[in-house]
């Protein structure tokens, strides 16, 4: 199955908070959970299911692959047990669309804002 | 719950993963369990593994090309033999007990159907108690 990585295609929460958790750092499947939980405030907690499900599906398309080149040093920073776990890191494919992401979203964001204040001037 | 049983459960429940999958994460899936578990989240596992279990296993079935490698690992494989059998029936008890565990708090689940095309789109949302969230729905 290949992930469609369309221009201005909405991503799945899901898959927007593992590639703003990985925007971050090369992060292993635990770390990704962690982050996303922090990040949220503890609202969005992502399952180790729901991880891989969208993991698979980020590294088919090319977005997010195994981090070969991080430095041991940062992955002990990351994990207590070692080196042995599998690291993942953003694919330059996978920051563009995030970053493309970011901007459909904020664009949302300022198309809500006027209709708020269209909404608000027309109560006053 | 017995964390050896759970684990076992769980365990269980990666191996009904279709294989290509299992080998890929079910070791970290495990892991991940095992932290996890530490912090009372087994309902909230169970439940999403299960619902893995299901998006891979339709994945399999929409994917001729997954669906060879899943076919020849069933015929090369031992085949279901009961002790395989038993292993489910734990598991899915396991999990049918998760369920009733969450459905103990107030209103888990939220329920919203409407026709399309005559056709039921449903979404179902499970508010489990650390705030987690499963949507399962078949709208487009």
């Amino acid at each position: 199955m290949v992930f469609k990585t369309t221009k201005n295609a909405p991503l799945s929460s899901a898959t927007l908070h593992i590639l703003l958790a990985l925007a971050g750092g090369d992060l292993h499947g635990y770390g990704i959970i962690k982050e996303v939980t922090r990040n949220s405030d503890g609202h969005y907690r992502l399952g180790p299911g729901t991880l891989y499900d969208n993991l698979k599906k980020l590294m088919d398309g090319g977005l997010v692959a195994d981090a070969v080149t991080s430095s041991s040093s940062k992955r002990k920073s990351a994990s207590t047990k070692g080196d042995d776990r599998r690291f993942y890191t953003l694919t330059n494919e996978g920051k563009n669309a995030l970053a493309s992401e970011v901007d459909r979203l904020q664009s949302v964001v300022r198309e809500a804002r006027l209709r708020l204040q269209e909404v608000r001037a027309g109560r006053a | 719950m017995n964390r050896v049983i759970s684990r076992f459960a769980y365990r269980t429940l990666l191996q009904l993963h279709p294989a290509s999958f299992q080998h890929e994460f079910g070791a970290e899936m495990l892991w991940i369990f095992d932290e996890e578990y530490e912090q009372g989240a087994a309902p909230y596992l169970f439940l999403d593994g299960a619902i893995s279990l299901l998006r891979q296993r339709c994945r399999v079935q929409n994917d001729p090309g997954q669906v060879s490698i899943t076919s020849g690992a069933i015929i090369t494989g031992p085949g279901i033999g009961p002790v395989r059998l038993l292993q489910a029936g734990i598991t899915f008890s396991l999990i049918f007990f998760s369920l009733m565990r969450l459905s103990s708090h107030p209103s888990p689940f939220t329920l919203s159907v409407r026709w399309a095309d005559r056709m039921p789109c449903y979404t179902i949302t499970l508010q489990a108690p650390s705030h987690a969230e499963v949507v399962l729905k078949n709208m487009p």
